[in-house]
């Protein structure tokens, strides 16, 4: 389980200590977009975001010359993200606003979009914008350890496996906090759809 | 009405990663690393970089892993122990051995001097107690500085007998007299 897999940023990583600033940069030009999106997730605000993330990587820069390789640095670097956001989280509170990114216009030609609201289903007979407004306030009120599983399940698309390394909590854990968390987002969505209004 | 499902939950969380920052921001975000990287090193206290260039030449050195072995933090702790406890004992240590070297050195001094001055030496050897221990710590404090500047040494001792009055030679003037420019 914690045997290091071939890792392909590894020549990437040893330049890195070595002193290569540019490798550095290469490495965060390849996460950040990626690192963008799961720590936008847990936050819902681009500012915080914006700035969590540069945190991150200022953090991993420091870092660089301990990381001995016993994970993938993909999981290094993720595991970063996502403590220090759940630490900033906390200190936040419930002091937040809401500030969503634009929907990328490639949401269009997404299969999976096509079909949400081609076929007959509860997201078609409801405003997808909408829908999915309030999908990002119920995010909002799971907890954020619960929060964290699900952008990296739902949204990352991480095996659990993955999750649970860089959680540091057993499989079952995290398979217990999804089926919680999807149980929560189901309650809230179908509230919704019964009384838009509210 | 269907209620929705975790299929359904899935595919709209699945939608979200077309939540996208403003276009141009990731081109930016390299550009906005490298002027926090710089305004945090202006920042920092000098002693703070030190500390943080040390402790990256000792993670290069892995000495951090060493420390999780327990004989060697034991080991070190007992090597601090021992020179801690010597530092503590240093003073009383060297009072006794200065009280047992001091014959050696009245036998050194005695040889070096002249029949006369060795006779002055031990009739001073016959005053008060007192007395008699400051002149054997000056004795052995001249014994250090080596033959030639201890034999000054006792020479100018010999000069300040209780008998003759106290005489100062000046062979260098006042640092004070001196010219402040020299050219």
């Amino acid at each position: 389980m914690d045997q290091p897999r071939t890792d392909e940023d590894q020549p990437l990583v040893a330049r890195a200590q070595a002193g290569d600033a540019s490798a550095f940069d290469d490495l965060v030009v390849k996460y950040s977009p990626r690192l963008y999106g799961l720590v936008y997730n847990m936050t819902s605000n681009h500012e915080d975001t914006n700035d969590m993330l540069q945190d991150v990587f200022a953090k991993a820069y420091r870092a660089i010359n301990g990381f001995r390789g016993k994970s993938s640095f993909y999981t290094w670097i993720h595991t970063i993200a996502v403590n220090m956001t759940l630490n900033f989280l906390k200190k936040r509170g419930r002091r937040y606003h809401l500030s969503l990114d634009d929907v990328d216009a490639s949401i269009q030609n997404d299969k999976e979009f096509i079909e949400l609201t081609s076929t007959t289903s509860p997201v078609r007979e409801a405003d997808l914008g909408e829908l999915q407004r309030r999908l990002n306030e119920a995010m909002m009120k799971l907890s954020d350890e619960h929060r964290a599983v699900v952008t990296m399940f739902h949204i990352q698309g991480m095996p659990h496996a993955e999750i649970s390394k860089i959680l540091g909590v057993s499989e079952g854990t995290v398979r217990s906090r999804l089926f919680y968390a999807n149980r929560q987002l189901q309650n809230y969505l179908d509230e919704f759809r019964k009384n838009p209004v509210g | 009405m269907d209620n929705f499902d975790e299929n359904d939950i899935g595919t709209l969380l699945r939608l979200k990663k077309y939540e996208q920052p403003p276009p141009g921001y990731f081109e930016d975000f390299l550009h906005e690393f490298h002027r926090r990287q710089r305004d945090e090193l202006l920042r920092q206290p000098i002693w703070s970089v030190l500390w943080q260039r040390l402790s990256d030449s000792l993670f290069r050195l892995n000495i951090p892993s060493l420390t999780s072995y327990p004989a060697a933090v034991a080991a070190v702790l007992v090597c601090a122990a021992v020179v801690s406890l010597k530092v503590s004992q240093g003073p009383q240590s060297s009072g006794v051995a200065m009280i047992d070297a001091s014959p050696v050195v009245h036998q050194s001094v005695i040889d070096q001097m002249s029949s006369e001055r060795a006779a002055d030496y031990l009739t001073l050897s016959s005053v008060s107690d007192g007395e008699k221990e400051m002149r054997e710590r000056l004795a052995l404090s001249t014994r250090s500085l080596g033959p030639d500047l201890s034999r000054q040494m006792n020479d100018s001792a010999h000069t300040h007998r209780a008998s003759t009055p106290p005489r100062y030679v000046l062979d260098r003037l006042p640092v004070s007299y001196e010219p402040s420019f020299k050219f």
